[in-house]
């Protein structure tokens, strides 16, 4: 009896298995002979590795994909409202971003309409749901950012630091696990101009997502159920008040409220950095010896907490969307499935990206034990923990446009013309205005 | 009928190609644009270009101090900029007229900046001034001239000072030819008659070289003056206005404004105010330039 259920059991977990395996490879991919697709494409090194597999869809298709455009995200942005201004959609597949997608309106298909739901349920259902904008998939994932920490494990295992920490500090030096531990670290760490404590990218989106980041973390948000702008609150001031306090202490380069994730990513690398809370991206970077001073000792943890004891977890998704004007949707929507499907998610993981497909981490965490590179098996380890957490930026059109009245006032607040309260209530003021305008409020 | 037939009909017929394409590619879109002013048109939203609101965007203008610094910035900016290109460019100009040897491949050196592009030249100059990793601060490390890093990029006089020397080193040598070209063309005679009467050099320079090169200047000027705004991508990549808006100048406001925010009809409003400054620029250099053009002629 016990043998026949341990076979029934295993017979069935065979069954299962093989209809998941069915499934995972059943996505028709079609056929579109002599079809030409036209694409416009994120560029960049650390995103057109998966373009190499293009012509693997072309082969498998018979279709032909033309790239039209092939920008930074920016540039890529300020083309598709152009192309939108002048009713011009010549285009079927588009790179997209959770921060941006809002602001396109009807530009994009809902996928679901196109995807089966057996295909939809690989992906990270957390990712998945961030791609939506008004309870429309507009976008397939690519690959997920949600911001975490590198720190420098020398630092942390020297015996001079450990006994200066324990005095100033009365506790074990380890990597920061709150917002205030990172800021006395960061600026314990400072020895100008030689080592930072950390730098931070200073303006754009870069600078008011950190912020968000930490605003979430401390308990608070930018804006309440009703749009109501409401981050110059105590938390919002005491996550500015962070900013502040490290850049007063003159424990980040001072050019920082200028920098963007280039040139942190660069300083890092150059040794010159102890911490930085920054992308997965990086990671591949940071961990190879030819581009970085800091591979032999690179550590990852989870991103602080806040004074609410939360993960603020900023997180964003790359992401493909297809065009409601598109002449061949299939086609499209075949690429778009082939690009973030089982292999191609393994290729962006083993770049070092966070992919956006269940499956893949047990995958990648695997092959990277195998492939002798531990480090990163680890990274993938501590940083899938920070998925559960994972927030994006308000899915609003005016997100961006609200970020664009943050940051100058956080760069205000930061190099000493105003207090944190004052700059806080002035982008208040403005980012009313904005959702006032747009009909939110 | 008659007209087109005749031989009076022939130039306009001959111009009506010239006159459509500028037609469709200069006054089309700048009557599009001045309508986009007067509506809230956002890029995003199409439709919005059929809302008139009247003279909103432009009072919103009117009490926008934001706007107002940014477009008293670009006045201090335009107009340091020129001066110290002209100063240099003048002094470049009279040193080259006076090689006798090699004077082709010094031209050819002399033109190099004007060959990077600015987005090129707006990197180059980042990372010179950067404060961590930058060459500048670096070299006053290693002479001992400083302690702590210079935020060169930072505080409010000298980052907007750095923007004015990257735009210099880019822009001086567009003087240099303009005025050299002047300088060649200069009779030899007056200057010659100059000496004999026993004028010093600073007198033949005061005198006789520098009102004949007034044409050139004023001519360069006017150039410049319009040409100036390409440093748009200087300051995009250097500074993107920031920080706190102390480096902000008009441009940089209207394409946030115009691209980033999607406010295209507010930005454009933007683009009319702030156009009246280069016709005030354009008028100012071409009266000059009639005056000077006058004196010259033997009028005063």
């Amino acid at each position: 009896m016990t043998k026949r259920l341990t076979g029934l059991l295993l017979a069935s977990c065979t069954f299962v298995g093989a209809t998941g395996m069915a499934l995972a490879d059943d996505f028709d991919y079609g056929s579109f002979e002599g079809y030409t697709l036209r694409v416009k494409l994120i560029g960049g090194t650390q995103y057109e590795n998966l373009y190499t597999r293009i012509p693997e869809w072309e082969a498998m298709t018979g279709a032909r994909v033309e790239i039209v455009s092939s920008k930074n995200h920016f540039d890529l942005d300020r083309e598709i409202k152009q192309d939108i201004a002048a009713g011009n959609i010549s285009w079927c597949l588009g790179s997209n971003h959770t921060s941006f997608a809002p602001q396109y309106g009807d530009l994009y298909i809902d996928l679901t309409d196109y995807i089966p739901q057996s295909e939809l349920d690989q992906y990270v259902p957390g990712t998945l749901a961030s791609s939506m904008v008004d309870g429309r998939l507009v976008q397939l994932p690519r690959v997920t950012d949600v911001s975490n920490l590198y720190y420098r494990r020398s630092l942390y295992e020297d015996p001079d630091n450990q006994a200066r920490w324990m005095e100033e500090h009365g506790t074990e030096l380890a990597p920061p696990v709150t917002f205030d531990e990172f800021r006395d670290q960061v600026i314990f760490f400072a020895d100008p101009p030689n080592l930072y404590g950390t730098a931070f990218a200073g303006k754009d989106e870069g600078a008011s997502g950190r912020f968000m980041e930490i605003l979430r973390a401390n308990g608070g948000d930018l804006f309440d159920e009703d749009w109501n702008p409401i981050f110059n609150s105590p938390e919002g001031v005491a996550a500015l008040q962070w900013f502040i306090d490290i850049y007063q202490a003159g424990a980040v380069p001072a050019g920082t409220v200028n920098y963007t994730w280039d040139d942190i990513g660069a300083m890092m690398a150059a040794g010159q950095l102890a911490l930085d809370l920054d992308w997965p991206g990086f990671a591949a970077f940071y961990a190879d010896p030819d581009s970085s001073k800091i591979a032999d000792e690179l550590g990852f943890a989870l991103s602080p907490v806040g004074s609410a004891g939360l993960h603020g977890a900023w997180s964003g998704s790359h992401s493909f969307s297809v065009t409601q004007a598109c002449d061949n949707k299939e086609a499209a929507v075949s690429l778009a499935v082939f690009l973030t499907n089982d292999e191609s998610e393994m290729m962006e993981a083993q770049a070092g990206n966070l992919p956006t497909r269940t499956a893949t981490f047990s995958e990648v965490i695997d092959w990277f034990n195998a492939n002798d590179k531990p480090f990163m098996a680890e990274m993938f380890e501590v940083w899938e923990g920070s998925l559960a957490d994972a927030r994006t930026p308000p899915l609003i059109p005016q997100w961006i446009e609200v970020s664009n009245v943050i940051w100058p006032q956080m760069q205000a607040a930061i190099v000493g013309e105003k207090t944190a309260q004052q700059a806080l209530d002035d982008a208040v003021a403005q980012s009313r205005e904005i959702l006032e305008d747009a009909g939110l409020l | 009928m008659r007209f087109l037939g005749s031989s009076r009909a022939a130039p306009y017929l001959l111009l009506l190609p010239s006159i459509i394409v500028i037609l469709a590619v200069v006054a089309v879109p700048l009557l599009v644009s001045f309508w986009t002013s007067f509506t809230p048109y956002n890029l995003t939203r199409p439709d919005t270009l059929y809302d008139f609101v009247g003279w909103r965007n432009y009072r919103r203008l009117m009490g926008n101090t934001d706007f107002w610094w940014a477009f008293g910035r670009t006045v201090v900016f335009i107009t340091i900029a020129l001066n110290l290109e002209l100063l240099l460019g003048l002094g470049l100009a009279l040193l080259m007229n006076n090689v006798r040897k090699g004077e082709r491949t010094l031209r050819t050196i002399m033109m190099f900046p004007m060959m990077f592009s600015p987005i090129l030249v707006g990197f180059m100059f980042k990372y010179l001034f950067n404060d961590a990793i930058g060459l500048v601060n670096n070299a006053l490390f290693d002479l001992h001239i400083i302690s702590r890093p210079i935020p060169w990029l930072v505080d409010g006089v000298l980052a907007n000072l750095t923007i004015i020397l990257a735009e210099i080193w880019m822009s001086t040598s567009v003087f240099a030819i303009l005025l050299l070209a002047g300088l060649l063309a200069l009779p030899k005679e007056p200057i010659e008659a100059a000496k004999v009467d026993g004028c010093n050099p600073w007198q033949v320079f005061r005198h006789i070289t520098l009102p004949f090169l007034m044409p050139f200047i004023f001519i360069a000027m006017t150039i410049r003056s319009l040409d100036v705004a390409r440093a748009y991508d200087m300051v995009r990549i250097m500074t993107n206005g920031g920080p706190a808006g102390r480096t902000e100048l008009i441009w940089t406001l209207m394409v946030r404004t115009g691209y980033q925010n999607s406010h295209m009809g507010m930005a454009n409003a933007m683009g009319y105010i702030s156009i009246l400054l280069s016709i005030f620029f354009t008028v100012f250099f071409y009266r000059k330039l009639i005056a000077a053009r006058a004196f010259m002629g033997g009028a005063q």
